[in-house]
């Protein structure tokens, strides 16, 4: 009990801790418009394709609300090690008793929330902006969707993120990470377009069932009738966060051994 | 100007570069990928003609070069304020601008490095074809596309001087103009958001270049290439000009508000 109440402590402080980091460097309104705005232009953009394409624009908006997650959470999770390299701050860490992966996973849950965020805000903007109807949403299921999208997505995160802490930078396979998705997962046009090969690593991505769920959400579908996709989310975003405890443990060990605590 | 500083500058730059190249990869990752988008969504999961393959294509290398010379651009100034040699620069009798201008001249090389990379990539993994119809038009077009992004790329450093969120603005400013390019798309289709893509150099450059390139492509105007080529001209020079304006007010500015290595 000792065990587990100690780490929820390390888990709140460095949560709050990141939150004030965050809101120190940068004011809460640029903070805002940071999620807002690559989201509804990257919305706009590929709505715009859509449009020439004579592709279903809906399908796009939604799929791009929806991805709108990597742009804020992966980057912001996986690029935490990084940042401490860089202002010298992963040595002091990875050398008291709490664990870089207490200390890394409540640094991660504020940019977790913004993916939740970014989702819901770009989801307003599909219906405000881009006039998707959601005349038929199932409020409850989206809102379900979305946070285990976050949950998820986080889970990915921080299992890239760990390899920061061996590697100089974990910021180019997060940029993979995230592009990826938007080839692979769905969210632009159906996976079955896709190669064989590719619809197998699409469908290992939890991102594919996210944005399915919230389009079958918006089109009204409840909980019971998205069970299948919720439980992927859940089955895939548990296996990422215990492939990441296991690999920051593993590159921690690494990097212990091989003294690149420091290298950036 | 100080030729002597810029060319110090790019030379830095160069080896800077040349010790830690993996941060290419981001920059050609993304416009890759909005291409390989672009041509499956055209596609529509089928065939695909070969002058829309074009423009996509075309189009993804100018979001290489993009992409780079925003990043490129921001990073420049915010490393100096991690690494404490921001300081040093203003000290030095040369002008900021003399050294941001030497790095940007190799960003936007690497920038160019960046289009082709696309070109190749998307060439080695479709197969699709890629030929121009007019290559003694199109290169001198792809450079003069670069250097208007590299334009720009210079005055926004201006601001990345003033602000230690450079990679929240470097964020923000990265999609706009790769809707407002027209690369991917035509401009066009923008509506009443389309006299946005006329004050921007890079919109021209992408409508020479496709011009140059692709057969029966409908020009922004009826003035044809040469007329594509004035205006990004023009339009880069403005962009010179208000960078070479707002560097002297900044530089004035934050040394006597003292805060420049605030991050």
């Amino acid at each position: 009990m000792t065990f587990v109440s100690e780490r929820v402590r390390v888990i709140k402080a460095s949560c709050i801790l990141s939150i004030h980091d965050t809101f120190t460097t940068i004011r809460p309104s640029l903070w805002l418009l940071q999620i807002i705005v690559p989201s509804v232009f990257a919305m706009f953009f590929f709505y715009m394709i859509a449009g020439v394409a004579n592709a279903d624009q809906d399908f796009v908006v939604i799929g791009n609300a929806v991805q709108s997650i990597g742009m804020t959470t992966i980057y912001a999770v996986s690029g935490i090690p990084g940042v401490q390299k860089h202002i010298g701050t992963m040595t002091p860490l990875a050398i008291s008793p709490s664990g870089l992966f207490s200390i890394f996973l409540g640094m991660s849950l504020f940019s977790i929330f913004a993916g939740f965020i970014s989702i819901a805000v770009s989801l307003a903007f599909a219906t405000f902006v881009f006039g998707v109807s959601m005349a038929s949403v199932n409020l409850l299921s989206v809102l379900v969707v979305i946070l285990l999208t976050a949950f998820s997505i986080g889970g990915i995160s921080m299992m890239i993120g760990s390899i920061g802490i061996y590697m100089r930078t974990s910021a180019i396979i997060a940029n993979v990470a995230t592009y990826v998705g938007l080839v692979l997962c769905g969210v632009n046009f159906p996976v079955s377009v896709l190669p064989g090969w590719a619809q197998t690593i699409a469908y290992c991505h939890p991102l594919t069932y996210a944005v399915q769920a919230t389009r079958d959400a918006v089109n009204g579908c409840t909980v019971t009738e998205l069970a299948s996709p919720i439980m992927m989310m859940i089955v895939l975003g548990m296996i990422f966060i215990i492939l990441s405890y296991l690999a920051f443990r593993f590159f921690e060990k690494l990097s212990r051994k091989k003294g690149r605590m420091d290298v950036f | 100007m100080n030729i002597k500083a810029v060319t110090s500058s790019f030379r830095q730059q160069g080896i800077q570069f040349l010790a830690d190249p993996q941060w290419i990869i981001p920059s050609i990752i993304a416009p890759f990928m909005f291409t390989v988008v672009a041509l499956y969504m055209y596609s529509g999961g089928g065939e695909l003609d070969s002058p829309i393959v074009l423009t996509a294509v075309l189009g993804g290398g100018v979001l290489g070069m993009w992409g780079n010379m925003l990043f490129a651009s921001g990073f420049t100034i915010t490393y100096d304020r991690y690494n404490g040699t921001i300081e040093p620069i203003m000290m030095t009798p040369t002008h900021l601008i003399d050294v941001i201008t030497g790095r940007s001249i190799w960003n936007a090389l690497i920038g160019l490095l960046n289009a082709i990379l696309v070109f190749i990539f998307a060439e080695l993994i479709f197969g699709v074809g890629v030929s121009v119809s007019e290559p003694l038009f199109f290169f001198p077009m792809l450079a003069l596309t670069l250097f208007s992004l590299a334009s720009i790329g210079l005055m926004l450093s201006a601001l990345f001087v003033l602000t230690r969120a450079s990679f929240v603005v470097m964020t923000i400013l990265e999609f706009p103009i790769y809707v407002f390019s027209g690369a991917l798309f035509p401009i066009s289709v923008l509506g009443k958001l389309e006299p946005i893509s006329y004050i921007l150099a890079p919109s021209w450059g992408v409508d020479a270049m496709k011009t140059a390139a692709v057969a029966g492509h409908e020009s922004i105007t009826a003035f044809g290439i040469y007329f594509d080529v004035a205006v990004m001209i023009l339009l880069m020079v403005i962009y010179i000009a208000a960078a070479y304006i707002l560097f002297g007010v900044i530089e004035r500015n934050i040394r006597n508000s003292g805060t420049l290595v605030r991050y």
